[in-house]
């Protein structure tokens, strides 16, 4: 019973107990908030995993700027939070059945593979964020510079999507 | 004892299932999106925790995760664009509602 | 010397010619189409009298022409003419009727809206009955014999409008159809049997004696049978009656020398295969004096004019049946002899008929009378009809009819005999009957009669002459005719087997016919020209009679109880089953592949999440089959 299995513990417990509130929440202040708690304890576990600059952006990007954007998105459109109705029930029950199903496989696939021994922790002497940083400059540079594109592609339409169709009047 | 790669794995998986019976049964596009969101955070666990326990440890999942991020943020900046759009001209932003490719 | 005769097979293409330039300027010539069809018939009729003209000569011997038409195998179907005896009288006597026919119809149909249509059918019909009556082959016959029935069935419904006119042509094909299928049956077994369509050669296989005499026997019924329908004798004679819901030219035209004759002309052109059975014979002989005397007694109550003369048509049939069937040379030449004055006195009577009806406009006899001094020639010669068939002297009925009773009385078959004598009475009353209630007495009916116009006379004028001087060809003491045509090759044949008969009945036979036939017209005066009997004494005495006869021995009633009723029975059963079982099965299958559609159209609702769900089953059942693929290992053999 280390302190690392406790922390896995106790975020393992968030990131799933935000997400199934998320889900079941119907109030939209109540579901962004537990979906800032599971992106904050999926940094965590990325902390954990010994990945800090991953945990940051997740930080930064997920509960950030995505939670927000959410938000932004709930109350333009309907925020009266009462529809969330479930639907009709056969399909739901369907899609919980296939889900159930997945679910079972992959952890029947999970539990009966041979994993790897962990290896012994590999003492980096180069921190993780240089590591990083050199792998993007120099080996993912093409992809960096094509998501950078990506991004700038994405506001610009973004914006013209969103934008008032209002020019023609 | 340390923490195995099964229990990230199944942390994931979990994570995974979830997000994908929203994304299945929610009637309310934003949620839908929310949904998503959650099923690619449970891909970047699975990426950096084989980061860390696969076979071949190195920073590329993490570079992966990272990657992944960037386009999960465009793709909800364009998809809440379209939903907003979406409904200044419907009036709606429930999924079973847009059906009109069909019609 | 037989250069003309090369030429009659011109005499059936004028009317066909006449027929096609109608159907295609039908409505551009309008009532013009009565000239062509009646310029067309005329030039077919002046090539059957030279072609006849020809015949008759001096040693002229049969002209025969063909070409091969189909080969089939060893076989060679061909397809000609040919000139014999009995051929061109046949021509002669369609295209006269047939042109006279026309021409009478001028006036008659005059004002008609489908008029063209009506000279198109006309010049159809007598094609189709010119070229049966040219036809060297038994396939050639049947060919025009079954366009003779379509003609018939397009003529007797020209009033398709009406529902008794087309329910009449409809019977009239159908019934006719029975007979045809005996004769095409017979057409078959004699092919089969003797390998040709070819008269002359089916004759030659039997003279060499090559057919069994029961092939012989079943052969001529079956082809009689085919007679039967075609010449309304017994069984099948119901269609002719219902047939007068056709114009009253068409009428005359199917009882005098088209469709009617058709059946006599058979028999008598296969004659050579009947007088090889005595049995068939037999059978030709008492159907056609049942026939005979059957439908004169149902003629003696009918109200209608027209159906008297039907029915008055139908025992003159049986008559010319009897005729052939009894004895050789002699009935030959006589049923052929009446089956020629016949076509003139009843073509005569009904074209009169037609004059009268296009006067008073109905066809109830007791509705008419007086008309004696409205329509002086109409009476006039109508008058003459009626003496022509009741067989008195000297019209054209007194001398073939007397050639027949002497025919049947040479064959010493007495019970004929008689029933050809009661039938002559019978045709005596009834045909006066009509007379006198259609022109003597006073006017019964609310009419304005007047005299038919010239183009409607003219043909009955002819007629009339032609139905009292036809009978001096054949008279006893100048067997002209019968000399003629027993000097061609069927003739030489008929000859060969009962050697030449006198045919003509002894003196007192004929004074005994007249004097049944006088007897007859007598009583008809007395009762409905003089009054002096009682007209509905006999209904009155005997009204079961009266009944039978007046509702013609419920053989309608009958056939519709015991035929129709029980077939159309199983024709609903039979609509029942095709359309639950069969329709059934077919709709089923249908309606599972819709469904299996509707299934898979409900899947493709436009609801992305049902998409996402439907990929998600199938992801799944991907993973289940990869692993229980996978040999060994996890899930996607990691680890291994």
């Amino acid at each position: 019973m280390t302190g690392e299995f406790i922390a896995f513990f106790v975020l393992s417990l968030l990131t799933i107990g935000g997400a199934v509130f998320m889900i079941s929440f119907t109030r939209v202040v109540h579901m962004v908030i537990s979906l800032g708690i599971t992106f904050i304890s999926i940094a965590g576990l990325y902390v954990l995993l010994g990945a800090e600059f991953v945990g940051v952006a997740q930080v930064l990007v997920y509960s950030g700027a995505i939670s927000i954007l959410m938000l932004f998105g709930i109350m333009l459109t309907k925020h009266d939070a009462s529809d969330e109705g479930t639907g009709n029930t056969w399909k739901n029950w369907l899609s919980l059945i296939f889900v159930a199903a997945l679910f079972g496989l992959m952890f029947w696939g999970i539990q009966s593979s041979v994993w790897p021994a962990p290896p012994e922790t590999a003492a980096s002497d180069v921190s993780n964020v240089k590591q990083i940083g050199l792998d993007v400059f120099k080996r993912y540079v093409i992809p960096f510079e094509l998501i950078s594109v990506l991004l700038l592609v994405a506001l610009v339409g973004a914006i013209i999507m969103a934008k008032k169709e209002g020019n023609k009047e | 004892m340390s923490v195995s790669i099964t229990s990230y794995l199944l942390v994931a998986l979990i994570l995974f299932c979830v997000g994908l019976y929203g994304a299945l049964t929610k009637r309310n596009a934003v949620v839908v999106l929310i949904s998503i969101e959650l099923m690619l955070n449970a891909v970047n666990i699975n990426l950096v925790a084989f980061s860390k326990y696969g076979l071949y440890p190195a920073v590329t999942g993490h570079i992966f995760s990272l990657f992944t991020m960037t386009v999960a943020a465009a793709e909800v900046a364009v998809a809440l664009a379209i939903l907003i759009a979406l409904y200044r001209n419907k009036e709606t932003v429930n999924v079973d509602e847009m059906d009109s490719m069909k019609r | 010397m037989d250069t003309l005769m090369q030429y009659a097979w011109l005499i059936p293409l004028f009317p066909l010619l006449a027929f096609i330039v109608i159907v295609s300027f039908g409505r551009q010539l309008k009532e013009g189409a009565a000239a062509v069809g009646i310029l067309f018939t005329a030039v077919s009729f002046g090539l059957a009298v030279l072609t006849f003209w020809q015949r008759f000569q001096e040693g002229a011997t049969d002209y025969k022409f063909s070409i091969d038409w189909l080969k089939v195998g060893d076989i060679v179907i061909t397809m000609g003419f040919e000139i014999n005896q009995l051929n061109a009288l046949m021509l002669l006597i369609v295209t006269l009727v047939s042109l006279l026919v026309q021409i009478y119809s001028k006036g008659y149909m005059h004002g008609d809206e489908r008029f063209p249509v009506f000279y198109q059918y006309l010049a159809l019909f007598t094609f189709s009955m010119l070229g049966l009556v040219i036809a060297p082959n038994l396939l050639q016959i049947y060919i025009f014999w079954e366009l003779v029935g379509v003609c018939s069935f397009l003529l007797v419904g020209y009033y398709y409008f009406k529902p008794e006119a087309k329910a009449a042509a409809k019977k009239a094909f159908i019934v006719t159809r029975i007979g045809d299928l005996g004769l095409f049956i017979g057409i078959c077994l004699l092919f089969w049997w003797t390998g040709s369509f070819e008269l002359s050669q089916i004759f030659d296989s039997i003279a060499l004696g090559k057919l069994e005499p029961w092939m012989i026997t079943l052969a001529a019924i079956l082809i009689f049978v085919g007679a039967i329908g075609k010449s309304g004798q017994f069984p099948l004679h119901t269609w002719l009656p219902d047939a007068m819901e056709g114009p009253t030219p068409v009428s005359a035209l199917i009882h005098a020398a088209t469709m009617v004759a058709a059946g006599v002309y058979l028999v008598a052109a296969t004659y050579p295969l009947f007088i090889a059975s005595d049995a068939a014979l037999n059978v030709v002989a008492y159907i056609g004096g049942f026939t005979a005397i059957f439908a004169a007694s149902i003629g003696l109550t009918q109200k209608d004019i027209k159906r008297v003369l039907a029915y008055s048509t139908v025992s003159q049939l049986g008559y010319m049946m009897l005729a052939l069937g009894v004895a050789g040379a002699a009935g030959y030449v006589a049923g052929t002899f009446h089956l020629m004055t016949h076509a003139f006195f009843k073509a005569l009577l009904f074209l009169g008929a037609g004059s009268v009806i296009h006067a008073v406009h109905t066809q109830n006899v007791f509705e008419m009378g007086g008309l004696w001094k409205k329509m002086p020639i109409t009476a006039l010669t109508f008058l003459i009809g009626c003496l022509a068939i009741a067989g008195i002297f000297p019209f054209a009925g007194f001398w073939s009819k007397e050639a027949i009773l002497g025919a049947v009385y040479e064959a010493h078959r007495y019970d004929l005999l008689f029933i050809a004598i009661l039938a002559a009475f019978f045709t005596a009353f009834y045909m006066f009957r009509l007379f006198f209630l259609t022109f003597a007495g006073e006017a019964r009916g609310k009419h304005e009669a007047h005299e038919s116009p010239g183009v409607m006379t003219g043909p009955l004028l002819i007629l009339a002459l032609l139905a009292i001087v036809a009978g001096f060809i054949n008279t006893p003491y100048a067997p002209v005719f019968g000399d003629w045509l027993l000097s061609g090759e069927v003739g030489t044949i008929i000859e060969d087997v009962f050697g030449a008969g006198e045919g003509h009945a002894a003196a007192w036979l004929q004074i005994a016919a007249l004097g049944v036939s006088i007897l007859g017209i007598l009583l008809a005066w007395l009762m409905y020209g003089k009054r002096a009997i009682p007209s509905d004494a006999i209904p009155e005495a005997m009204p079961w009679l009266y009944q039978l006869s007046y509702r013609k021995y419920f053989v309608d009633e009958f056939y519709h109880y015991v035929v129709v009723v029980p077939l159309g029975w199983l024709g609903y059963l039979l609509n029942l089953f095709d359309k639950y079982i069969v329709d059934g099965l077919v709709s089923l299958i249908a309606k599972i592949t819709r469904g299996i559609g509707a299934l898979h159209g409900r899947a493709q609702n436009g609801q992305v999440q049902s998409y996402g769900a439907m990929v998600l089953f199938g992801l799944l059942l991907l993973i289940v089959a990869i692993t229980l693929t996978a040999q060994g290992g996890g899930v996607l053999g990691i680890g291994q």
